[in-house]
């Protein structure tokens, strides 16, 4: 028994081992380096108990760059979550091999880069030659600059993370919907309940553990957003499209304050976490889990 | 009257279905079709979707600009590599939550669920320092590192080493098949589909990874495909939309490629992905 005991402590260890270093020591180390001022013009950390704290919550832009990611997050988690349900119920349905056809086509954005799709969106949104102003021009829409106004980089941005995320969502949907046993809407259409009876009280109780994951993973990734925003504004025009991750690679990475940096990734790991605590805490429990 | 409602129904659906599918798709089309054009047909006053006289020359193009061989050869060697060490340490790690009893077992599988929430953006500068001190910054093993270890990965393979029956354990014991050889010869063999589906999602979205490969290099030797791509980007300025396009085309095909052929396992696994969770 004690050796058994041994070799599973040893089958831990690899995996143990690569989290510690470049996840859990780096939670600690940023907690730890954000009390000091370490950046160009201070070369050597000093320390400075919670002066960055309070640098961070004076600057302005940090609040614009918050306000940027909650709109972010409010726009793009609710509308690509009920597009997404939306479509696995139409995917559900019976149907010919056409169903494939609409599997691909609703699918593949997860599967390019989002570099990629950026790069994609930067020529579509292109105010001259775009396609996207030529189409809205037949809804009677005047010519937007999409990417250089700052009252519409940011929706632009939604725009194109929609499209780039529903798809994976609603696959998680149509896995949730695929898992109902059929005989519980045959009872209820024996009961005589309707479409609507049928999806309220059976489809959306069944989906709950599904919902739940899709609204956590959104979450955790609607905060993470970065790669569309460095290849197609860089943050601008007027910091507008500025968002968390964003801002932490630019006192980091751009302007080299370390001390800023750890500061600001501190406070997106408390955030984040409070967040998906809180999510557990109010839905989790409401939530019929069969593990 | 039963048929024609049904028609109606069936009609609304495919209505649907083939609207949003069609606005999901342009954006491709459109790409691929840009990268087909010769400079002068990106200037039209009306949209032109099929691309004539074909010009195949931006493709060629693109290899004199950028080393894009050289990131097609970085980004295959780091996804590999990444998915290669969490095969064996997520293997390892749910082997003896699904199985074994020790002290402290719950602690542990709680950090390996704490690690699912941390965001992995939140890494990315004290990882830089850990890197910077070893030495380690601007090579491939350097974009591969801080992704060894899975707790996402570790918890759906628990999951599914849980659901093969005990007893087929203690039967394989008597047979003199404990151990690491049971889970190579029997748990493995079993946890097939997740493992694969697992395999399908880690490739998918290293492949696309872009902040931590973008903070950690600075030569062309060590670049992935989507760095190259983003510093192409820069390079160019826009100024030549038929030439990025066909870089944006390239850096894609790969993946569009896999998911087109093996579609059927592509969405299983993604649909098993959150299944579990």
């Amino acid at each position: 028994m004690r050796t058994q005991r041994l070799t599973s402590y040893s089958y831990l260890l690899l995996g143990l081992f690569f989290m510690g270093v470049f996840t859990f020591i780096p939670v600690f180390l940023s907690a730890y380096l954000s009390l000091f001022r370490w950046n160009v013009s201070s070369p050597e950390p000093a320390f400075t108990w919670f002066s960055n704290y309070l640098e961070v919550f004076k600057a302005p832009l940090f609040w614009l760059v918050l306000r940027n990611n909650f709109i972010y997050a409010f726009t793009t988690i609710p509308v690509s979550m009920c597009l997404a349900l939306f479509l696995a119920i139409l995917v559900n349905q019976k149907m010919g091999t056409i169903k494939s056809f609409y599997r691909v086509s609703l699918f593949y954005p997860t599967m390019i880069p989002m570099v990629a799709a950026a790069m994609l969106w930067v020529w579509i949104f292109n105010p001259g030659l775009g396609i996207f102003n030529y189409y809205l021009g037949f809804l009677g829409v005047p010519r937007i600059e999409w990417l250089y106004d700052m009252r519409y980089a940011l929706i632009a941005i939604i725009i194109m993370s929609i499209w780039k995320n529903f798809g994976y969502y609603m696959l998680i949907f149509l896995a949730g919907l695929q898992s109902i046993p059929n005989h519980y809407y045959e009872a209820a259409a024996i009961e005589g309940a309707g479409g609507w009876k049928k999806f309220r009280y059976i489809t959306l109780p069944m989906l709950a553990p599904a919902t739940l994951f899709v609204f956590v993973v959104a979450i955790i990734s609607s905060f993470q957003v970065f790669d569309q925003v460095f290849i197609m504004t860089q943050g601008g025009p007027g910091d507008r499209t500025n968002v968390l991750v964003f801002y932490i690679y630019q006192h980091a990475f751009r302007f080299w304050d370390l001390g800023m940096g750890s500061t600001l990734t501190t406070l997106f790991i408390l955030g984040l976490l409070f967040a998906i605590w809180l999510v557990f805490r109010v839905i989790g429990r409401k939530v019929y889990y069969e593990v | 009257m039963k048929f024609n409602r049904n028609f109606r129904h069936r009609t609304g659906l495919h209505l649907a279905l083939m609207l949003v599918s069609l606005i999901t798709v342009a954006p491709y089309l459109w790409i691929l079709s840009t990268s087909l054009k010769f400079r002068t047909e990106v200037f039209t006053p009306t949209p032109k979707w099929i691309p004539w006289p074909i010009n195949i020359q931006n493709y060629l193009e693109m290899f004199e600009m950028a080393p894009f061989h050289l990131y097609l050869i970085n980004t295959i060697i780091v996804v590999t590599g990444i998915l290669a060490v969490q095969l064996v340490t997520i293997t390892l790690a749910a082997y003896v939550f699904a199985r074994r009893n020790f002290w402290g077992k719950e602690f542990f599988f709680f950090l390996f669920l704490i690690q699912m929430m941390i965001p992995i953006h939140a890494t990315f500068l004290p990882n830089f320092l850990t890197l910077k001190n070893f030495n380690l910054l601007n090579t491939r093993i350097a974009m591969m590192l801080p992704f060894f270890a899975s707790g996402y990965g570790t918890f759906l393979l628990r999951q599914a080493f849980r659901q093969i029956p005990r007893s087929l354990e203690d039967a394989a014991v008597i047979d003199g098949c404990g151990g690491l050889r049971f889970l190579w010869h029997v748990l493995i063999p079993l946890a097939k589909p997740t493992l694969i589906a697992f395999s399908i999602i880690s490739i998918v979205s290293h492949w696309n990874d872009y902040l931590w490969p973008l903070i950690v290099t600075d030569t062309p030797e060590v670049r992935t495909l989507t760095i190259g791509l983003g510093m192409f980007v820069q390079q160019e300025s826009g100024a030549d939309w038929t030439l990025l396009m066909a870089a944006t085309a390239f850096v894609t095909a790969p993946m569009m490629i896999f998911f087109l052929v093996f579609q059927k396992k592509f969405v299983e696994s993604f649909m098993l992905s959150g299944m579990k969770g």
